[in-house]
């Protein structure tokens, strides 16, 4: 016999958050270095798909992020800039003080 | 792609030492054979042992692996990674440096690595859920964000196909990692990352005919 599910309000955010437009982990994973190169040496923003999928890809995001920090030095960048050179790109949609 | 000698530093390209610039370069001393591809595959080997070394340097999932762990895996998912690349040469388009296309190998065989290592013999059941957890609201928030909560778990029972419940709930409640279930359940993160869309759209779908979350027209006014 299962407990019952109680769910946190972060458990409900992540259970009914937004991912439209889709993007798949594949898709993803193909465009990730161009679009952290883009985001980190020509100024260039995410697609809305790209940005979502992070969001709601906890484990693609964390390779995301991985790669625009290793990846700074070679542009001149710290990677804590990187990091949030990459995340505020990320949390551009996300309303002031979170999600409720 | 370019001819050898046209994209070959000018010096003696068999010495050692070599540090390559550009992309044509890499795909050139790749594409060839003998001492030269042998000695690019061993830079490109030190490029993903790099990657991997600040993957796992970064996952808090690693921590508790130990260190002689965590170079083992680093060596393994650079090993991993270098197949791979080569593997997939012809599919680099040159949309970014060779060096950041090649990275991200490393950085997914390593993250791969640590979360399997991590999950590691930990059961993974519906049954270890906690009750309630406190989230410092008002008493009125609280009873609104109570009403949802109860809402979605009722969803969750009764909207979704099993399938759907034990992805959503694994992945997204108990925080199991993506990579680790699939390898439970036999299948990709692809097609579980597709499961979870479904999942949430049929969840949002249902709360907003229940008068829980509001329509697309409505959160845009």
């Amino acid at each position: 016999m299962t407990d019952p599910l109680s769910l946190s309000p972060e458990d409900v955010r992540r259970l009914t958050a937004v991912t439209d437009p889709w993007l798949s982990c594949d898709d993803c994973f193909d465009a990730v270095d161009a679009v952290v190169e883009g985001v980190l040496v020509r100024g260039t923003t995410m697609s809305e798909a790209f940005r979502v999928h992070l969001l709601s890809c906890s484990v693609c995001c964390e390779e995301a992020e991985a790669l625009a920090s290793l990846v700074a030095a070679d542009h001149g960048l710290d990677p804590a800039t990187a990091l949030s050179m990459v995340d505020e790109l990320v949390q551009a949609g996300v309303p002031r003080g979170g999600w409720t | 792609m370019a001819e050898l000698e046209e994209v070959l530093d000018p010096v003696p390209y068999a010495t050692a030492g070599w540090d390559p610039t550009s992309n044509e370069e890499w795909l050139a001393r790749l594409g060839f054979c003998g001492a030269v591809r042998d000695e690019a595959v061993a830079r490109l080997h030190s490029l993903m042992v790099r990657a991997a070394r600040h993957q796992v340097h970064r996952m808090n999932d690693a921590i508790g692996l130990g260190a002689a762990r965590r170079e083992e895996i680093v060596l393994s998912a650079a090993d991993e990674a270098t197949v791979s690349v080569l593997a997939r040469l012809h599919t680099f388009e040159g949309r970014s440096r060779f060096t950041t296309w090649a990275f991200k190998f490393g950085i997914l065989h390593a993250g791969v690595e640590v979360r399997r290592a991590a999950w590691s013999g930990r059961e993974i059941e519906l049954h270890t859920i906690e009750e309630t957890r406190a989230s410092g609201q008002s008493p009125e928030g609280y009873a609104e964000t109570r009403d949802l909560a109860d809402a979605v778990t009722r969803a969750i029972a009764e909207i979704l196909t099993p399938h759907q419940r034990r992805v959503a709930v694994a992945l997204l409640v108990e925080e199991v990692p993506i990579d680790v279930l699939a390898d439970r359940l036999a299948t990709t993160r692809n097609a579980l990352y597709k499961t979870l869309h479904d999942a949430r759209k049929r969840l949002r779908e249902h709360l907003r005919a229940a008068g829980y979350l509001a329509t697309p027209e409505e959160a845009t006014r």
